[in-house]
């Protein structure tokens, strides 16, 4: 009995030893595919890149125009760099970043306390009307950005707020409440053990939003910081909208990069609106970069939480 | 839970939760005592019985406020609401002074902006009244039963603590009013008037005109060639929103499966560079990828170069010197699209990543006990797996490539012109999303009321989209995994 027994055992332990020759004839085939494998890659990477070398090659061609000849530049210069800075009435470049980072400090901090009040209510709030508003802002959220852009363009002509950057910063940060899923979503899963320790403890639910649940949301504070920051930098539509008929001292780098491609001006200006792309790209990469974690956890957390 | 599901549902439990709000002002109106009926008329009253003075004043000042904004300021835009104004603007000789004066004229887009503004107010209003007699009650009952009434202070306490929600949601929401609200329904009226660049306020009036916009946009007649455009604009939107999604949706996963293989050498590496892509903003790397493909641009140097142009013309696929790229119809579509996947693949590239990381591994590692080969386990785990938790973003990247302004505006803009004059006539071009056709007609060609209309129609599309394909392809709710 006992020896049957260890027969049965024995097999199972077998199976691997049988298979440990293919160990290694495995192994071989995957060194075989794994050069191949990592070539493909390479070749995507190449050509995903492609643009993006090109705009860099450019912004150092000695050329004012395009140089549609040859994909790198003939004769290479930091001129335009140093034009970039040395304003005119086209070219208005370092004014345009000051504008766009006042308007993208300004929204940064209304968005993100709109944000984060909203989601802290729908997501801790025990109203009866929670349910019913979160539905209407499903509704709200269908109307695309563009439509009521145009609708609001309206409003703010009434009120003489276009090509003015005040006008500019409500559009961005006047309805940013509706935003708020991703942040709720977060804020869902802060325990709610601590919450109710504390209101023992005798905080009220400001304390509770201040002291707990903001300093337990580090991660999506940043996210939510970052992506306001980022929204008037890579925003190309309503500010044209708003800031379109005014100065070209008003307007963000978005508007006043797209206004040196006009046909007139491109060929004076198309490399010194690719340095300006380029200085614009650098910060903006970093942030998203930072950002770009958070990004994944957002979308799949918002879309489940729906 | 996907709330979007319930929408049909939500609606419903919206009137519903009106409807309570309505009875339970019944049932506080009629038990109230006198100060709580006064209350309708006199809003301070009920607080002033109960020795709530200064909640009382606060009442009634704004009762007051509120009465004023009626009396002096709505009735000279709301009583000219019916006709939007009959007064056009023209000017006359002042002779005391010689100059050209203005007349007392309408200004249409005025008054429909202000009683607009007016309902909104009025709708506030009455929600306040409402609301108002049945605090009024809860005192009453309060008050009778002996139990403590809150003094001023201890009411204002209660906004940082059971009632700390309306202090938080005050400011947004008024933002959301004034922003999102307020300029829907300013669209949903200007649908229905026929504002555009023949009736141009200040110096033009225009008026209320029923469905005929609707209509000019279904029906074809020989001035109109609206419901031409119409048709092959939502044509090309629905195959654009169609490719966009399910390409770069495809291609992100392959990307993904591709970079987290363990055969991948420094993949961190490799995503960075292809995220660069994404990280650039779209209005410089579509600016500049539309002068790569542009018809005298780098990349139709290259093609002739290689002969490439040269075997295209001899073939009779093009009859120009260059590759219309971005210029001709179907190929600026193709380009658009293959563009879009250069965008959009990086971006689905990081999400799938971030999901796949939480692939459920003993399933993969089951299947390939049972010898399933690499494509059985993305066909049967990892794709259902994929599909199971991206469902929902899926049907909102189609809504959001429906409404994909920057890609297709800052790809064609100024670059190219359509060469059918039936969709000329209509401000459209065949690249055009519903989108940016409604953009251009107002930017460009001042037709808001076509606007309008366009825009309601685009908002209905999606909105039927999100509720159909919420209700068929994702079942199973997923709150109670959350709560």
């Amino acid at each position: 009995m006992s020896n049957e027994n260890n027969v049965s055992v024995m097999e199972p332990v077998k199976a691997p030893e049988t298979k440990a020759p293919k160990a290694p004839r495995r192994g071989h085939r995957l060194g075989g595919s794994r050069v191949g494998h990592n070539i493909l890659i390479a070749i995507l990477c190449v050509i995903w890149l492609i643009p993006i070398v090109w705009l860099v090659c450019m912004s150092f061609s000695a050329n004012d125009g395009m140089d549609t000849s040859s994909f790198f530049p003939k004769q290479w210069s930091l001129d335009h760099y140093v034009r970039l800075f040395q304003t005119n009435s086209v070219n208005q470049f370092p004014r345009w970043f000051m504008n766009t980072f006042k308007i993208a400090c300004l929204n940064c901090v209304i968005c993100t306390c709109f944000v984060l009040m909203v989601a802290y209510a729908m997501s801790f709030g025990k109203f009866k009307a929670r349910k019913p508003l979160m539905n209407v802002a499903v509704m709200l959220n269908l109307f695309p950005g563009v439509l009521t852009m145009i609708a609001i363009y309206f409003l703010l002509k009434q009120f003489g707020l276009t090509n003015n950057h005040y006008g500019l910063l409500m559009v961005y940060a006047g309805a940013s409440g509706l935003g708020y899923l991703i942040c709720k979503g977060f804020f869902d899963t802060v325990p709610r053990a601590l919450c109710e320790a504390a209101r023992i403890d005798g905080c009220n639910e400001a304390k509770i939003f201040t002291h707990i649940v903001i300093p337990t949301s580090r991660p999506i504070i940043v996210y939510t910081i970052i992506n306001a920051f980022l929204a008037p930098w890579m925003d190309f539509v309503m500010a044209k909208m708003i800031l379109n008929s005014g100065d070209s001292s008003m307007y963000t780098v978005a508007v006043g990069l797209y206004a040196m491609l006009e046909k007139s001006l491109i060929n004076r200006y198309f490399t010194i609106f690719c340095c300006g792309g380029i200085l614009v790209s650098i910060p903006i990469a970093v942030l998203f970069f930072i950002m770009q974690k958070f990004y994944v956890e957002g979308v799949t957390a918002g879309s489940v939480k729906g | 839970m996907s709330k979007l599901k319930k929408v049909p549902l939500a609606i419903w439990g919206f009137l519903a939760s009106i409807g309570g709000f309505f009875a339970e002002f019944g049932r506080a109106f009629a038990k109230g005592d006198i100060f709580v009926k006064l209350s309708v008329i006199w809003w301070g009253a009920g607080y002033i019985r109960r020795k709530q003075y200064v909640k009382g004043l606060i009442m009634t000042a704004l009762e007051v406020a509120i009465i004023l904004f009626s009396v002096l300021f709505a009735p000279q835009y709301v009583s000219k609401f019916g006709t939007l104004g009959t007064v056009q603007y023209s000017t006359h000789l002042d002779p005391t002074t010689f100059q050209m004066v203005p007349n007392d004229y309408d200004n249409s887009f005025l008054i429909l902006l202000l009683s607009l503004m007016s309902f909104v107010v009025w709708a506030f209003a009455l929600v306040v009244l409402l609301k108002n007699v049945i605090n009024v009650y809860n005192l009453q009952k309060r008050a009778e039963s002996g139990a403590h009434v809150n003094t001023f202070i201890e009411d204002v306490k209660t906004y940082l603590d059971s009632k700390f929600h309306i202090t938080l949601l005050t400011l947004p929401v008024i933002g959301i009013v004034v922003f999102t609200v307020i300029p829907i329904l300013l669209l949903i009226f200007v649908a229905f008037t026929n504002y555009d660049q023949n009736h141009m306020p200040p110096n033009q009036l225009f008026q209320w005109v029923g469905f005929a916009n609707f209509k000019s946009l279904f029906s074809s007649g020989l001035t109109s060639t609206f419901s031409y455009a119409f048709g092959r604009i939502l044509g090309w939107t629905l195959v654009w929103a169609f490719f966009a999604t399910f390409t770069t949706y495809f291609g992100g996963i392959l990307m993904s499966l591709l970079l987290n293989s363990k055969k991948t050498v420094v993949p961190k590496l490799w995503r960075l560079l292809l995220v660069i892509t994404i990280a650039v903003p779209q209005f410089v790397s579509l600016l500049l990828v539309r002068y790569f493909f542009a018809n005298d641009g780098i990349v139709n140097t290259i093609c002739e170069n290689i002969g490439l142009t040269a075997l295209l013309r001899d073939w009779g696929v093009i009859n120009t010197t260059f590759i219309p790229f971005l210029s001709a119809p179907i190929w600026a579509h193709v380009t658009i699209i293959i563009i879009n996947i250069w965008i959009g693949v990086p971006y689905q590239m990081l999400i799938a990543t971030g999901i796949l990381m939480n692939l459920p591994s003993d399933q993969l590692e089951s299947a390939r006990i049972d010898g399933a080969n690499k494509f059985q386990v993305f066909r049967y785990i990892t794709m259902p797996y994929m599909f199971q938790v991206t469902a929902p973003t899926l049907v909102t990247d189609f809504v959001k490539n429906i409404n994909n302004f920057n890609v297709i505006f800052l790809l064609t803009d100024g670059v190219y012109t359509t060469t059918n004059t039936k969709l000329a006539a209509s401000f459209a071009k065949e690249t055009d999303l519903l989108i940016t056709w409604l953009f251009n007609l107002t930017q460009n060609y001042y037709n808001y009321k076509m606007a309008a209309v366009i825009g309601i129609m685009v908002f209905l599309i999606c909105a039927v989209f999100t509720l159909i394909a919420f209700n068929f392809l994702i079942s199973g709710d997923k709150e109670g995994v959350y709560n």
